[in-house]
């Protein structure tokens, strides 16, 4: 895909994935709309799902059943993934963007997905633990 | 120069030890209004020290004299020439061939993004500078009579009109070249976005006036829906920016100066 | 009956500083330019608002027009220039020898230039070598070339000139022997047209010779070539200069955050795309050294070399060619009408320059205006892209 060319014109946010460019700030900057979109979608799914419970227990019981598959848990980890991108990216974007380490943002970055890191791994034997 | 005589200075480079020239293969955008854009390979040789902006002026010399491509002064102060180079904003003209030999593929030369394309690597930079001009940054800013920390001896202007001491001035930082719209993913998304160069400005020119007017109305326009607050901190303008503006921070600390005027703290 | 139209083949300095002048005397003016403004020599030049210092022992002409130049155009773009002063040091018993020719040189062309003790050279500069045996500071300064030229172009704009740059002249139109226009290729367009003028103005410097062969005529200009190292780092507040007669590599002009040394001199049959010699790199750093030694440490950012449009002259060297001006009217030298040359010149000098063939060409045109380039401000740049 040629993003430069004129064409392009009207979905020039395309631009954003030629990957060439990326530094870190741009790739912390990518997977924040991406998580978000996910998240988002992810709100609208739950609501979905929650209201199966108006069906009674016939239509929630196989749903909890479902839920406890290891293919479904595996969604649960990649939820919680995009919630400590997102949610661990935020506190960064919000500090630098009032003025506080401006300077650190990068380091700031990897140490906060350092941090997502470890949650993720504990989240995750949580899940499949119980 | 004839062929002949070329190919017997690119011989002469190649015997001495100090000299060297590099045979090198630009993919070069092409694209004028109407016709399909695409890439177009050049060969050239160029010299150990070129830059990438003199291999450009190669093609342009040797192979095709309809590139359009905008240059001047060659060593990073007008900044006209910027471009992209493997899918990066910058400089051609401080960007060193020998930088980009690694796996000796062609370099890709592109147009900036997020502009008008005229033609080529030509793109219509009125929006920049009328964003620059609405900012009304002043090119030159009085200095403190220093240079890496050491303080000196004030300079005594020559001027002849007055004999009494004036300040150092220099150009600003600042070189217009675009890079930073270029690169900031905002801008591709809303071209009614202020823009990194134009934050920075309002910055610059905050910094240079204590009259409460001018400080009011360059805060009021930074204070925009399409101001800083637009910024979403991807920070590729402070990381490409070839003069080291830091647009970035700019945004950040108009954001807090925002906020003191709003608040009333910080005074 | 509407002003005559003038076409202007050119934006360098003198193109850009022509259209301004014409434009204020009420003409009706176009600009061609092949490539981006400031692309040719202008762009590729030292940057030095020249006091006149460097010339003024060698070549009073030239110095004289330095100074009274450099002091008008603080006036008229004071925002666009950087107004540092120059240093003058002797770092030899010759060039201290020198120092008293050098004095004199400059009181002769009224450039206002004070000796200052070595110590406190030294702590204006502290980069300079500090073996100097003499320092004069003269007010030399720097200017943006891009931006100078675009100043002008703006404000000739506003008085209604129309500039066209990635605009080249494919051949001149005769109306028998005379020049009536041009024909012109649009890059933007891919469309040829013709340009009809009452009058031509070759403004296209090193180029000169080569438009003026369209008309079959001769203009005695002689492609110099010069070398400039830029170095990534700035070490001087004022331009550094060395005190003796214009030599390789001895003068270092500091812009923004940039040093630039130069420069060489050295003849060249084609001005596009000049191939720049090692050796010459290797001259202009070690000279620059001589007077700062700190610029060792620099990175170097980028090598340039340009042509200059100096007017030739029979058995002189090239570094010694003089550095003034010469409007050509090609009706009285070969019986060509309708082309004006102008050429040699500096890109401090542009507008004085611009005065001079804007003179010639009111007279041949029968217009009587007056040059007021001289008191005008010039508005901003960015005014071009409006």
């Amino acid at each position: 895909m040629n993003l430069s060319l004129p064409e392009n014109k009207k979905i020039r946010f395309l631009r954003w994935f030629d990957f060439r460019s990326w530094r870190l700030g741009m790739l912390a900057y990518i997977l924040n709309r991406v998580t978000a979109i996910g998240l988002v979608l992810y709100l609208y799914i739950h609501l979905a799902v929650l209201s199966m419970l108006t069906g009674g227990p016939a239509q929630w019981d196989p749903f909890v059943a479902l839920a406890r598959s290891p293919m479904f848990l595996a969604l649960d980890v990649l939820l919680l993934a995009g919630m400590l991108i997102h949610g661990l990216n935020g506190v960064r974007v919000a500090l630098t963007g009032f003025g506080i380490g401006v300077r650190a943002q990068k380091p700031m970055f990897v140490a906060l997905m350092l941090v997502g890191a470890v949650l993720l791994l504990a989240g995750a034997l949580k899940i499949f633990m119980e | 120069m004839q062929g002949g005589t070329r190919k017997k200075f690119v011989q002469l480079a190649r015997c001495a030890n100090t000299l060297m020239a590099f045979d090198i293969t630009l993919r070069m955008f092409r694209y004028r209004p109407g016709q399909a854009a695409h890439f177009e390979t050049y060969a050239v040789t160029v010299p150990d020290a070129a830059n990438v902006l003199d291999a450009i002026e190669q093609v342009w010399d040797k192979h095709d004299r309809d590139l359009m491509f905008r240059h001047a002064c060659h060593h990073a102060s007008c900044g006209t020439c910027a471009v992209r180079v493997n899918g990066r904003e910058v400089l051609p003209c401080i960007a060193p061939v020998k930088n980009y030999l690694d796996g000796a593929k062609a370099l890709t030369i592109e147009p900036l993004r997020n502009f008008s394309m005229v033609g080529d690597l030509l793109v219509d930079v009125a929006p920049l500078l009328q964003r620059q001009e609405t900012a009304g940054l002043v090119i030159t800013r009085p200095v403190e009579n220093h240079l890496d920390g050491k303080p000196i001896a004030s300079a005594q202007g020559l001027d002849p009109e007055s004999v009494e001491t004036v300040p150092f001035n220099r150009f600003e930082d600042c070189i217009e070249c675009g890079i930073c719209l270029s690169a900031c993913p905002t801008m591709a998304a809303s071209t009614k976005f202020f823009g990194p160069a134009g934050l920075a400005a309002l910055k610059s020119q905050l910094d240079k006036t204590t009259d409460p007017t001018e400080r009011a109305r360059l805060l009021d326009l930074a204070d925009d829906e399409q101001g800083v607050w637009r910024c979403h901190s991807a920070w590729e303008c402070t990381e490409t920016c070839p003069q080291n503006v830091r647009p970035a921070e700019a945004i950040m600390a108009l954001r807090q100066a925002i906020l003191a005027r709003k608040f009333g703290f910080g005074k | 009956m509407s002003a005559p139209h003038v076409l202007i083949i050119g934006a360098g300095s003198t193109g850009s500083a022509t259209a301004h002048d014409l434009a204020l005397r009420g003409l009706r003016v176009t600009v061609v330019e092949r490539g981006e403004i400031a692309s040719g020599t202008t762009g590729r030049n030292h940057c030095l608002l020249h006091s006149g210092g460097r010339y003024c022992v060698n070549d009073q002409e030239g110095a004289i027009e330095c100074i009274e130049e450099n002091l008008i155009l603080r006036r008229i773009m004071p925002h666009a220039l950087e107004m540092n002063d120059g240093l003058f040091v002797a770092l030899d018993d010759e060039d201290y020898a020198f120092k008293e020719k050098f004095l004199a040189g400059c009181a002769a062309c009224h450039i206002p230039a004070r000796e200052i003790p070595v110590q406190q050279a030294l702590q204006i500069e502290p980069f300079l070598n500090p073996q100097i045996k003499a320092a004069v500071q003269v007010p030399d300064g720097v200017f943006e070339p891009w931006r100078f030229c675009t100043s002008f172009l703006a404000t000739a704009k506003k008085n209604g000139a129309t500039i066209r740059n990635f605009t080249q002249v494919n051949d001149l139109v005769f109306q028998g022997r005379a020049v009536a226009g041009a024909q012109v290729f649009d890059h933007r367009t891919g469309k040829t047209e013709i340009i009809g003028a009452d009058l031509v103005v070759n403004a296209t410097g090193a180029w000169a010779g080569m438009l003026a062969a369209m008309a079959k005529v001769d203009v005695p200009v002689a492609p110099t070539a010069g070398v400039m190292v830029a170095i990534g780092k700035r070490f001087n507040n004022m331009v550094v200069n060395r005190m003796h007669l214009p030599h390789d590599g001895d003068i270092v002009v500091p812009i923004r955050n940039t040093s630039i040394i130069g420069t060489t001199s050295w003849r060249v049959t084609k001005p596009d795309a000049i191939e720049i010699p090692q050796d010459q790199i290797d001259k202009m750093m070690q000279a620059g050294q001589l007077l700062m030694p700190i610029l060792k440490a620099g990175v170097q950012r980028g090598v340039m070399a340009v042509a200059r449009p100096l007017i030739a002259s029979a058995n002189v060297d090239a570094r010694d060619f003089s550095r003034t001006f010469e409007a050509f009217n090609h009706r009285k030298q070969s019986g060509v009408a309708g082309l004006i040359t102008i050429s040699g010149g500096k890109t401090t000098t542009a507008r004085g320059m611009a005065e001079k063939v804007s003179d010639v060409v009111c007279a041949e045109l029968g217009v009587s205006a007056e040059c007021k380039t001289k008191t005008t401000p010039l508005i901003s740049y960015r005014d071009f892209y409006v």
